[in-house]
């Protein structure tokens, strides 16, 4: 699983080189190229309208180096300008795995896009092709389409973008869209888990091959309240990147992820999708999108605030593929008997099953849980070497250090069952 | 097509004459006889449960003759039902879910007949988050919706689902029967084990508007299996129960709840059933004075769906 960093909120197209280096200085080894960053919704939505006065006024007092046509009026040129952005990244060992090609403002009331909405995504497959990019996120047309034309229209769309993607070596991904119902985000195009893997399965039969993948948004699922762990289990080894992002189920945001809570809650169901990807065995791009949380920082604290989400990313993909740590052991024993220990047994005790497990509740030491016998945690100095501990309760640190401080010198790893089923009808 | 509402905030226990004939005046034909009402939803997550179920079947007759006599006397026909809620209570303790299985449920089933009503609204169990996934947490309310559906088949009666949000950290998300295919093929599956039907769906327009549902593509992939309607509004944030077309989210004030998506939603579903509103609250946010015309608006926006519907 790729942890990929948005550049968005973090990185000044302009200016490339200090977004980079904050990206690289806390790690991250990934990144996203946003061609909305170059050719924003905002440019689309005024594209063929005549310029305000202010705005003249505005431009005039731009330095000459400032002044460019923009994107809209000469696609060709977005090679061009996204270069200084990707060789600051190959200069940082910055890969660059996903783009995402230009796309408009669900609120959006232009119909008359779809000529430059093609011509953007066949310039974004271009870019991908010179950069070595193997995914670009395309959004289904939607702005011009009527009620029940949806599939041909995109058919139509996809397929014709389907080429030059297979030329380039491009991988077009679909993703999850709102509809605006007057300020009402609602679920739009592909929001339906069902329909989006319908598409993607069609587009690929009449392409004979497999060019077309999904790209789940987690920041739409929440605008729409919807079940996520549907979603990715419906959609499957569709499911190619998960943009993770966090907002408060009613505007659009990208906020960092466990930021929006309310009550000592988080607000978005990252229960459901932690379970879902885990049931598909998700492990493609995992793309970190916290562009407002960014923006909101002082400057002067990006560095922690990046550091604080490479953390983040991280323990997702931790989390997603919890069993990849589990497999790494020949053996195991857990330390805890309590809840964490039960729902280690219900969930992974027979595919993994451990010795035994220990605690320092002396009371009981003797007895059993879920059938393994509880020890005094001393006798885990007798372990095989390598024979793994588990610890199985929130004490981690804590226990850790009594462990090491007890001179037993095995791996020693945290269990965590924040995402399993806990509940029992029984 | 019919125009109903709740009996909530309008019709009481004490003068039952009263509150029908206020709603025949307005311009309602039917009523959704909250029967929920009786036992609270707020209070069963507590643990509290009142005696009310406790009487017997023919207690519960008599208590509820005059309210029946008051509907037929001022020609208001008890279209649906809405069963107390929930039906199971996630930590609540075996005696307390029993109860409402055991004794709550089948009673309803019995006043609902009594009515001769031929709908009744129940709720699916919460329990996906529990349970790991929504599959398993159906495969609960199936085996709930198993034990009353013998009774159903006696009684005529079709038990309806209706779509449901959950919530997590005050934030309304999808809860169960979310999605519209999958409850058409369990409804149908259902049905034909049963040979009749006696499981149909209740669309709630407001649970809809909270998890961004398109309310035109759930209705009509629903069809025929559509029964009951819960019409009601909000912003899209709370379960408010306000009145249609109250919300807007842009200067432009259009409506931010898509009803021209839901009429032609009924128009595809061929929908023919009763228009019925569950806006009880907003009764008790108008002054009382305010309560005719407060219904008589809610009465005409019924009628202006169902021209919509017919124009179609």
């Amino acid at each position: 699983m790729n942890i990929i960093c948005s550049p968005a909120g973090i990185m000044d197209p302009a200016f490339p080189g200090q977004g980079v280096l904050d990206m690289a200085g806390s790690g991250f080894e990934n990144t996203l190229l946003d061609l909305n960053m170059y050719c924003s919704p905002g440019e689309l939505e005024d594209v063929g309208k005549p310029k305000v006065a202010a705005w003249k006024k505005k431009e005039a007092a731009e330095p000459e180096w400032k002044k460019k046509v923009p994107i809209s009026e000469e696609p060709a040129r977005l090679s061009r300008e996204v270069k200084p952005f990707l060789e600051k990244c190959a200069g940082a060992k910055i890969e660059v795995s996903v783009a995402i090609a230009p796309c408009l403002k669900w609120s959006t009331k232009r119909e008359d896009l779809e000529v430059l909405l093609t011509r953007l995504a066949q310039e974004s497959i271009k870019v991908c092709g010179q950069a070595g990019i193997p995914y670009l996120i395309v959004q289904p047309l939607f702005a011009s389409v009527a009620r029940g034309a949806e599939w041909e229209k995109n058919r139509a769309y996809f397929l014709g973008l389907a080429e030059s993607a297979g030329e380039n070596g491009v991988r077009l991904l679909l993703q999850n869209q709102c509809r605006d119902v007057n300020g009402h985000l609602s679920r739009g195009i592909c929001a339906a888990p069902g329909e989006a893997a319908d598409w993607i399965d069609r587009l690929n039969r009449e392409l004979g091959e497999e060019r077309f993948g999904f790209c789940m948004d987690v920041g739409v699922y929440n605008l729409c309240g919807q079940n996520m762990r549907e979603a990715a289990v419906t959609l499957g080894s569709r499911v190619k990147a998960v943009i993770l992002r966090d907002c408060n189920g009613r505007d659009k945001s990208a906020m960092l992820p466990f930021t929006c809570v309310n009550g000592g809650r988080s607000v978005t169901d990252w229960l459901g999708l932690i379970r879902g990807l885990r049931e598909i065995g998700f492990d493609g791009e995992l793309i970190l999108h916290f562009e407002d949380t960014a923006c909101a920082f002082s400057p002067l604290l990006r560095p922690e605030l990046m550091r604080l989400a490479k953390a983040t990313a991280e323990y997702f993909r931790w989390q997603i593929g919890i069993e990849n740590f589990l497999k790494k052991y020949k053996s195991v024993v857990l330390f805890g008997a309590g809840r964490m220990c039960r729902n280690y047994m219900k969930c992974y005790g027979e595919k993994y099953p451990p010795l035994y497990t220990c605690d320092n509740n002396q009371a009981l030491w003797g007895t059993e849980v879920c059938g393994l016998t509880v020890k005094d945690p001393e006798s885990l100095k007798g372990l095989p070497e390598d024979c793994a501990i588990l610890i199985c309760n929130i004490f981690y640190r804590e226990i850790e250090k009594q462990l090491r401080e007890m001179g037993v010198g095995n791996p020693i790893d945290y269990f965590n069952d924040e995402y399993m089923p806990f509940f029992d009808m029984e | 097509m019919k125009i109903g509402v709740q009996t909530k905030n309008v019709v009481n226990d004490h003068n039952p004459e009263e509150g029908f004939s206020l709603l025949k005046r307005t311009g309602f034909s039917c009523v959704d006889f909250s029967l929920n009402g009786y036992l609270n939803n707020q209070a069963l997550y507590r643990g509290e449960v009142n005696s009310f179920f406790d009487r017997k079947i023919q207690e519960l007759e008599l208590f509820f003759t005059p309210h029946k006599s008051a509907a037929e006397a001022a020609g208001i026909e008890v279209s649906q039902m809405h069963m107390p809620y929930p039906n199971y209570v996630p930590g609540g303790g075996r005696e307390l879910n029993e109860y409402l299985k055991n004794v709550v449920a089948p009673k309803s089933m019995e006043v609902c007949a009594f009515f001769g009503c031929p709908y009744i609204v129940i709720h699916g169990f919460k329990l996906a988050e529990h349970l790991g996934s929504e599959e398993a947490e159906w495969a609960v309310t199936e085996a709930f919706l198993d034990f009353l559906a013998p009774m159903a088949r006696e009684m005529g009666i079709t038990i309806c689902v209706e779509n449901l949000y959950c919530g997590i950290g005050g934030h309304l998300v999808e809860g169960p029967c979310c999605d519209a295919a999958k409850a058409a093929e369990r409804i149908d599956r259902m049905n034909e084990r049963y040979h009749g039907e006696v499981l149909g769906f209740c669309f709630d327009t407001g649970h809809a508007n909270l998890v961004g549902i398109d309310f035109e593509d759930f209705i009509a992939t629903l069809g025929h299996r559509l029964k009951v309607l819960h019409i009601h509004d909000n912003d899209g944030v709370g379960d408010l129960h306000q009145i249609p077309f109250t919300f807007t989210r842009t200067r432009e004030n259009s409506s931010s709840t898509d009803w021209d998506g839901f009429v032609r939603g009924l128009s595809r579903a061929g929908y023919q059933g009763t228009l019925s509103f569950e806006t009880a609250p907003v009764l008790t946010a108008f002054p009382e004075r305010l309560k005719e015309p407060v219904l008589r608006l809610i009465a005409g926006i019924g009628q202006c769906f169902a021209e919509g519907v017919h124009q179609i």
